[in-house]
Parts: C-alpha cells; structure tokens; sequence
C-alpha cells in the first residue's frame, strides 16, 4: 500500500503547516463548530468581556468533525460541538476531557429538562459530565393543512390508506428504524432486538407501499412537493425545511408526533488536548447566556437549552438520537425493504 | 524525451485505471467487522451476491430495464440519424448540433427538469389532460419504473443518434445510386445496402447506451420513488450508509463484467460489419 503512505505523508505534511500556524496564533481559543454555532457579533462580544481571542473554524458534516478531532488526537482545537449519538464515540476513542459544571454558572440556569445532565441520554459516562447541550431540533412531520385534517397527532398517520401515493419519507435506514420502532411503542429504538427487528421491517414494507418517493436532500422534498399532490412529508430537516416550505407559499404545519420524535441535540464538548481548560469552559458558560442562546434561535429556527422557543417545546417528547445497535444491518435491511415488491 | 512520452503513455493508464480497478477486485475479497473492514481474504461477498434472494432479482431487472432503454433509444435514433443525412449541406450540422446540446447540460439539473416535467402536476400530465388523452393527472410516468426508463432515454437519446449519423454518413453514395441503377426499390436500398452498412453504427450506439444506463444510480434514486429500485442503487448505498466497501466492491465487480461484456459484443458487431464493407 504505497499510495497509502504516501497519502499519509501529505497529510502529515498538512498537519504540519497547520500546526505552525496553530502555533502563531498560540494564546486563541481554538474552537471547531457548525455554521451558526459561532457569530462573528458572539465571538466579538466573547473577546471583549473575557480578553480571550478564538479562532473558528467551521465543519460541514459529521465524518469531518471526526476526521480533524481523530487525526490530531484532540490537539488542534480546545472546544467542539458534536451531537450526542456522536459523543459517545469520541469518550470511548479518548478525545474529550470531563467537564466540572461547577465551573458553568449559567447551566444552572438552563431549561429544567437540560438541568440534570445524567438525565441526557449520552452526555455522561461513569458519572462524568462530556457534553454540555445547547442546541436541537426534532424530526417531526410536516403537514399540508388543506389536505391533511384534522391535523395528524402521530406517525401512523404516514400508513393511513387515505394518504397512499401522497406521502415523502426519507431515504435512511437507520432512522426510519428507530421512528417506526417508536411508533410501534418499543421503549428503545435503537437497540432493536432481532423480534422486534423483524416487526419493524414488515411495517417499514406496507410504509413503502403508502409513499410516493423517498428523498434525501431538503431542495429534493421541496421540489417534488411543488410538482406533485403531497400531503404529508417526514422531516429530516425539521424546522429550517418548513421554514423554506413555507417561503414557497406552501400550506404547511409541523408537529412532534406524541409517541416521541427523534431529536438531534447538539453539544458543546471539550477536547483531550485543550491548552487552557479555563477558557474553553468561559467559551461554554458564555454560549449558555440568554443573549447567545435566544439568538442563535431566531437565526437559525433551532431550539436552545436556555430559552423556550417555538421548535419542540417542553410538552413535546423528544427522543434524543443515539447509536444504533448496528448501523450495517439496518442499512442492509433497508435494501431488502426497498427492494421488495 | 520520445521514451518519456511512450513511458507516460503506458503509465497514465495502469495508474489511473488498472491500478483503481485492482484495488476494487482485492477489497471485494475483505470484509466489514463492527464498521471496519478486516483485511482477510474471503468469498462471503460474493457468496451473498449469489445466495441472498434480493441482489439477483434487482440485478437482473436492471439489466432488463438497461436493455429497454437501449432498445427504445436505437429506434427513435434511428430515424432521427437517418433524416438528418438526408439533408443537404449545413442544414445537417447544424441540426447535429442541436440535438447534441443537451450534452452541455449539467446531468443532474436535467434529472430535475425531466423529474418536473413527469410529476402529477407537471407539463406531461397538463398537456396530456388538456388534449383530452387523459381524464385526469396520472401517477403512471414518476416515480417508478417507467419514470426511470422514460428519464434514461431522454438523457442518453444523443448517444445513440451520433455513432448511428457517422455510420450512416459513411455509406458511399455510389452503393445507393448502383442499387437505383439494378431497379431495385426505395425500400429495397435501405433493406440491403443501408440497413446492413448501419449495423456497426447501431452496435456500439446500444452498447454505449447500455453502459451508461446500468451505470447510473443517480437517476433511479431521483425518479425511481418506490418501485423503481435498481443495483446501482443498492451499489451506491454500500458505501453511503451501509459502510461495507468490501461487499460494494463485490457488487461493482459483478456490474463491471456485465458492462465489459457489453462493449465487447458492441465491438464485436461494430468491427465485423465495419471491416467487410
């Protein structure tokens, strides 16, 4: 594996050149986040109340937050944001430090439901706090309210003959798993056992028979929903897709479905090789006030840990996402149920 | 320097073809543990390729649908190859051109488009209800097989009409004017002289056409919906979601002995006919 080597050696080369910039730069906070996650307007504001200068650099995916965290071993960035069914991979690959929330007045103040870490399925391990939640969005249902009435409580709605052929679910096996497990009533959808495995494909099988596609991109459902009669979409993409629904002109409406919507929750975490402990938790506490959180809401239609907002409120149930028992047999059954006739 | 180029020229090729294809064939003997791959030979791949009732189905129904748009697209090129040399001058080329120019179109706006057209309330069905042809919008044209293969003719129609032109082109004038001269009818010509002189043309349009189509997962993902699943399909998940690279190396090796044994017999057919002429 000659090319391997080499693909390594320009990497480390990479690395390097990375480093000594890094190294320029030595006395900033070194934060790696989602777009919206880290305003310019913030990070001014942060600077000016702490004296603390950071540098942000901004992922586009999951695969990258991993990639540049697990190829410096945690070295090149001091906080980062990852969702909590990543997290846990990170505790177990060593590269995130125990957070001390005595050092975080504000999370104290948080929405109760946020209160009590140990209660977030994947924010703790043996005790010890990882991740502080800060930002979420459910994957309900999206609705056309001239079609659909009265308005849908849950997913089942999604196998009513009523909506056959007018239906868009989405193009993923492990969600569509675990959603249908929790319309099933299973108490974890992601830890499936091969019975309840089974159950979920058949009834994943007559899913397919009421759909009219599956999409993958949020463009992609808009699109189809312009040129053809589609009443009720799944929504991967939560509130920012209604939003550009309803930008069209479209009648729509979302709801959390009362048997629980799977939810991302994203987390600010701090990594193994953070220079100055002290700084990334100022960074955290400061991201948790009332000012930050409500705006980063507004900009984005994303619900936050500090203030309620219009997103998944507290009556709704929200499931946290988490790891699944295993992501390659569900994608393969997947395949079998798509490839059904 | 002549050395370096003859060099260069054995080398681009091994590195950049023989080389990845050869990486392909070794992984689709490994396979994945717990989401990393295990680099110990194996069959199981290709074992479960053969024995797992769902990929042999879906194989075969794509090669089926692969072959029906090459069919279809050989009989609408046809004709169209064959007006266009009956023009004169630059009224050909021009036309030529024309109907080449959706080749400069980035192929997933097309899908777009085409998917547009094709929807219950897109241009097809409007038009179709406003000539009265149908009552009322139709599901029958997205989303499903027949959405798949009206969508691939539609992108691959200008691969079938360019080597079916050239070979059309081809033919000497004076074969036609000598057949006119024996008495032999219009249709008599194109039966004996044209038809048979055409034929390479007509090989290696299908055996491109056929290529392309059994290559493509991005259309049957966009305009396939339900019922329309396809193995480039269940290809392109294996290393999406899936994550078993080894067994979509498998899969791809299965689709690359099926497509080399496509451009063989197109070469074949085009080469016989080509030669003896």
């Amino acid at each position: 594996m000659g090319l391997k080597k080499a693909i390594l050696k320009l990497a480390a080369i990479g690395l390097g050149i990375g480093l000594m910039t890094s190294a320029a730069l030595a006395a900033n906070l070194r934060v790696l986040a989602w777009d919206g996650y880290a305003d310019p307007d913030w990070v001014k504001d942060f600077t000016a109340a702490t004296g603390i200068g950071v540098d942000v650099v901004f992922i586009g995916s999951d695969d990258e937050i991993w990639a540049k965290i697990k190829g410096s071993e945690g070295q090149d960035f001091d906080v980062f944001a990852v969702n909590t069914a990543q997290l846990q991979r990170y505790i177990k690959a060593d590269l995130v430090s125990p957070i001390d929330i005595s050092k975080l007045p504000n999370q104290k103040e948080v929405l109760p439901r946020f209160r009590d870490l140990s209660q977030v399925s994947g924010d703790t391990k043996d005790g010890k706090v990882y991740g502080i939640p800060f930002c979420f969005d459910s994957i309900g249902l999206i609705y056309d309210t001239d079609k659909v009435k009265p308005a849908p409580t849950s997913m089942s709605v999604l196998w009513d003959p009523a909506y056959k052929g007018k239906i868009l679910a989405y193009d993923n096996g492990e969600h569509n798993f675990s959603f249908t497990a929790l319309t099933l009533g299973y108490k974890d959808p992601f830890n499936l056992s091969a019975e309840q495995m089974a159950a979920v494909k058949a009834k994943l099988v007559d899913l397919k028979r009421n759909v009219l596609s599956f999409y993958t991109t949020a463009d992609e459902a808009q699109q189809i929903y312009q040129n053809n009669d589609v009443a009720l979409i799944w929504a991967n993409y939560g509130q920012q897709q209604v939003k550009a629904l309803q930008k069209i002109g479209a009648h729509v409406a979302y709801i959390n479905p009362s048997e629980g919507a799977l939810a991302w929750l994203d987390n600010w975490v701090i990594s193994k090789g953070v220079r100055d402990n002290a700084a990334a938790e100022k960074w955290i506490d400061f991201m948790l006030t009332k000012k930050v959180s409500g705006q980063l809401s507004e900009r984005t239609g994303f619900g936050n840990t500090v203030v309620e907002s219009s997103s998944a409120g507290s009556n709704d149930k929200l499931v946290w996402l988490n790891n699944v028992e295993d992501p390659t047999k569900r994608s393969d059954l997947w395949n079998e149920i798509k490839a059904t006739p | 320097m002549s050395l370096l180029v003859t060099a260069l020229a054995f080398a681009l090729p091994v590195i950049f073809v023989l080389v990845p294809l050869a990486i392909f064939l070794v992984y689709s003997f490994f396979s994945v543990d717990q989401g990393t791959i295990v680099y110990a030979p194996t069959l199981g791949n290709y074992a479960r390729f053969f024995t797992d009732p769902i990929f042999l189905p879906v194989f075969w129904n794509t090669i089926v649908l692969c072959l029906s748009v090459a069919i279809i697209c050989i009989l609408l090129a046809y004709p169209t190859a064959y007006f266009l040399t009956t023009l004169k001058g630059r009224w050909r080329y021009a036309l030529l051109m024309l109907l080449l120019v959706p080749l400069l179109m980035s192929y997933v706006i097309k899908i777009y488009a085409i998917r547009s057209i094709l929807g219950l309330n897109g241009f097809l069905n409007k038009a179709l209800v406003t000539l009265g042809i149908l009552e009322q919008p139709s599901t029958l044209f997205v989303f499903n097989m027949n959405a798949i293969l009206l969508t691939l003719t539609l992108l691959l129609i200008p691969f079938a009409i360019l080597p079916i032109f050239l070979s059309l082109e081809r033919i000497p004038q004076t074969l036609l004017r000598a057949s006119d001269d024996l008495g032999a009818s219009g249709l008599q010509t194109f039966l004996r002289i044209t038809l048979p002189l055409s034929l390479p043309g007509v090989a290696s349009a299908a055996s491109f056409v056929f290529v392309l189509a059994i290559g493509d997962f991005l259309t049957p993902q966009m305009v396939g919906g339900i019922s329309g699943f396809t193995f480039g399909r269940i290809l392109y998940s294996q290393f999406g979601t899936a994550y078993n690279w080894p067994f979509g190396a498998a899969l791809s090796v299965a689709l690359a002995i099926v497509v080399i044994l496509a451009i063989l017999i197109g070469e074949r057919f085009g080469r016989n006919r080509g030669t003896s002429a």
